[in-house]
């Protein structure tokens, strides 16, 4: 599955230097696998009694971040971005908990699938906006997000509503092994079972080719624009998992969101997603989330003072992302 | 090629300077060592706040757990979460404090219910739970809070009979949506609105606790020409009156806290007509003293204690003695004068200020 999804097709590449270029995508991926090997047992150094539990709660409470670093990636990938995710994060949450609350498993059902299909829609709508009006997606992204989190104030003002019982322990706790935590198999089963059929099919490629190359995409054929709309409703999809994840972790929604949009966006930039797009995967952001997450706790358990330790988290991320490039350039010119 | 690739990387770089902002979270521990008063240093306590940087009350709240633990020899390590999140972010932190182990955690909660997984989570794994400030829904967390309701009922009461009175519309300035201290205020605020039927809103503005929020607020209601005849604030206070001085608007009745920069613009001779309401900020370190006396076995009989606040006003000689009394101009502006709390808080005022943990240099 690993290779799966952080594999990177040689859009990009020429037939010549495909083999490198694979090797290339996902040398950045395995460094970020081994960088979060490396992080945990440094952890586990700081901290001896960390073990289980402790992944535990980790797993449950990158899920939301996990999620958003999901839906920005696709999208920046097909060469946008969205700054609206974290305001259709908070829109998602809003609506489920006010309609989940009090409410049986089956309706508990519909309203998740519901909420699912208002990500998409309204993701559909940001996507639509950007093709229609070509206005930068940075502009429009950011306006909208303005009105997705009204609309999520509009909905609940403050956080309210419920869970349905299932929902919140879908996410909690262990399958099997202690360390096996249900919130990771749960971000496994949904990336796998939503993005994987998708990334291997000729709308996968499609949204590759559109972001490695608008004009050289639409001389091939593709269509363009409902690429992109297709894109940005797959961005609201991870997004409405993401506040559904929000709305499952606390048990009420919340409608001013965390700085979730950024967050993912530093989480693709680590995880190997090009801005220009085209390029990454899904697998390296959702690992870069979790490399994240890791460092504020090690800094945490290791004393350091709360400014500084924002400081300190900003250069290892500024570092990885630069010496991740410099490799990435020696590997071009060698 | 090469080009390309360097400005991509250089674009990469810059986005992710802006972006570790969102993604930071502060967090301080205080490296183990042994008590100072002789007793065993043998707890570890997790602190979690979940807003409020920069604001002097929480920064306040913080220090005097600090100056508590120490104070108390008890304590051994401190490890603070003091970030701006949601409650989604404070369900990690708390999960991070039980996965580090610690014996007790103090929350100023983001939620009365959003983070009763996490607290459920704690109890069970033998941690005691006590929430500070607002209060948490929980089964077998404690809480330890001001009479956030009596607060607010007490300060609008005033504003509408004595400040303003009994009539003319109000600015109704709100703290955090959804925090349970803002709620039970609301609720305070809106009994005494009901009491005082010639009052009305002029306007609503949800301040974030954040100074610089709330200045941009009044400064907007200001230049729309929005009439209003007194302030209510949560708290955020002194900055609303130097922009009204700023803009030159006729100062109004208003109501604040007991912050150290509000108190000194009360005592002004040209200062605005005004009251503070107490709200201590060392109900943090009166958390880490319940903490520490279940810790050794003296469960409290109630799971809910309440500290119950004081209005001074500047508009009465008893009102103006006391905060005659309590004024600090070497503080800064935002902190609140309410350092200690009888009965619970053993540290000195400069032992709070010094805001050291244990093992603190």
């Amino acid at each position: 599955m690993s290779a799966g999804i952080g594999m990177v097709p040689g859009a990009r590449a020429r037939s010549g230097d495909t083999a490198g270029a694979w090797a290339r995508r996902n040398v950045w991926t395995l460094g970020l696998i081994g960088l979060l090997l490396a992080f945990l047992a440094l952890t586990k150094v700081i901290q001896p009694n960390y073990g289980a539990p402790g992944i535990q709660g980790l797993a449950i409470s990158i899920l939301p971040i996990a999620f958003a670093a999901v839906a920005q990636a696709i999208v920046v990938i097909s060469g946008g971005i969205d700054l609206s995710v974290g305001s259709m994060m908070a829109l998602a949450s809003v609506t489920s908990a006010v309609l989940m609350k009090d409410q049986g498993d089956v309706i508990g059902v519909a309203v998740v699938v519901g909420v699912l299909l208002l990500g998409a829609t309204v993701g559909a709508i940001n996507g639509g906006l950007v093709v229609a009006t070509k206005v930068p997606d940075i502009v429009v992204t950011l306006a909208m997000s303005f009105v997705w989190a009204g609309t999520a104030l509009l909905i609940l003002n403050t956080p309210g509503g419920g869970a349905a019982p299932w929902l919140m322990a879908i996410i909690s706790g262990p399958l099997g092994s202690p360390w096996l935590p249900k919130a990771l198999i749960v971000l496994a089963v949904v990336v796998a079972v939503v993005w994987l059929p998708l990334r291997r099919s000729t709308m996968g490629l499609a949204l590759y080719a559109v972001g490695s190359s608008r004009l050289a995409a639409f001389r091939s054929g593709i269509a363009v624009g409902r690429t992109k709309i297709i894109a940005y409703a797959l961005t609201g999809f991870f997004s409405a998992m993401g506040g559904l994840a929000l709305t499952a972790s606390g048990g009420v929604g919340a409608p001013v969101p965390g700085s979730y949009t950024l967050q993912s966006v530093a989480a693709i930039v680590l995880g190997g997603v090009s801005l220009a797009g085209g390029r990454g995967g899904v697998l390296g952001p959702i690992i870069a989330v979790i490399v994240l997450a890791l460092v504020r706790i090690d800094l945490t358990f290791l004393g350091v003072d709360p400014n500084l330790s924002t400081a300190i988290q900003g250069v290892i991320l500024i570092g990885v992302v630069m010496f991740g490039s410099l490799v990435a350039m020696r590997k071009v010119r060698a | 090629m090469k080009r390309i690739g360097m400005v991509r990387s250089l674009v990469a770089v810059a986005i992710a300077a802006i972006a570790v902002g969102a993604c930071s979270g502060g967090a301080s521990t205080s490296p183990a060592a042994s008590g100072g008063t002789g007793a065993a240093a043998k707890y570890s306590i997790g602190f979690s706040n979940p807003g409020g940087v920069g604001n002097g009350w929480r920064e306040a709240m913080l220090c005097s757990a600090k100056a508590q633990a120490v104070k108390s020899g008890e304590v051994s390590k401190v490890t603070i979460f003091h970030r701006e999140t949601d409650a989604a972010g404070q369900l990690a932190d708390i999960r991070t404090l039980i996965a580090q182990g610690v014996n007790a955690i103090i929350i100023n909660p983001a939620g009365p219910d959003a983070l009763n997984p996490a607290i459920a989570e704690a109890i069970a794994a033998g941690i005691t739970v006590v929430a500070v400030d607002a209060s948490v829904t929980a089964p077998g967390a404690y809480n330890l809070s001001n009479d956030q309701e009596q607060y607010a009922y007490l300060g609008a009461s005033w504003l509408f009979k004595e400040g303003m009175g009994g009539k003319g519309a109000v600015v109704y300035m709100r703290g955090i949506a959804g925090h349970p201290a803002d709620t039970d205020r609301d609720t305070g605020f809106q009994r005494a609105l009901k009491e005082n039927p010639g009052i009305t809103i002029a306007s609503t503005a949800v301040t974030k606790w954040d100074p610089n929020t709330a200045t941009t607020q009044i400064n907007d209601l200001m230049s729309a020409g929005t009439k209003f005849d007194g302030i209510w604030t949560s708290g955020v206070d002194s900055n609303i009156v130097d922009a009204l001085k700023a803009a030159g608007h006729p100062y109004v009745p208003i109501v604040g806290a007991d912050n150290a920069g509000f108190v000194t613009q009360l005592l002004a001779t040209d200062g605005p007509k005004g009251a503070a309401v107490t709200n201590p900020a060392s109900i943090g370190g009166a958390g880490v003293a319940l903490a520490l006396q279940i810790l050794d076995g003296k469960k409290p009989a109630e799971t809910t204690v309440h500290v119950t606040p004081e209005l001074w006003s500047n508009t009465d000689d008893a009102g103006k003695a006391k905060l005659k009394a309590a004024a600090d101009p070497s503080l800064p502006k935002t902190w609140p004068l309410g350092l200690t709390i009888a009965d619970w808080t053993t540290y000195s005022k400069p032992e709070l200020i010094a805001c050291k943990g244990p093992g603190e240099a």
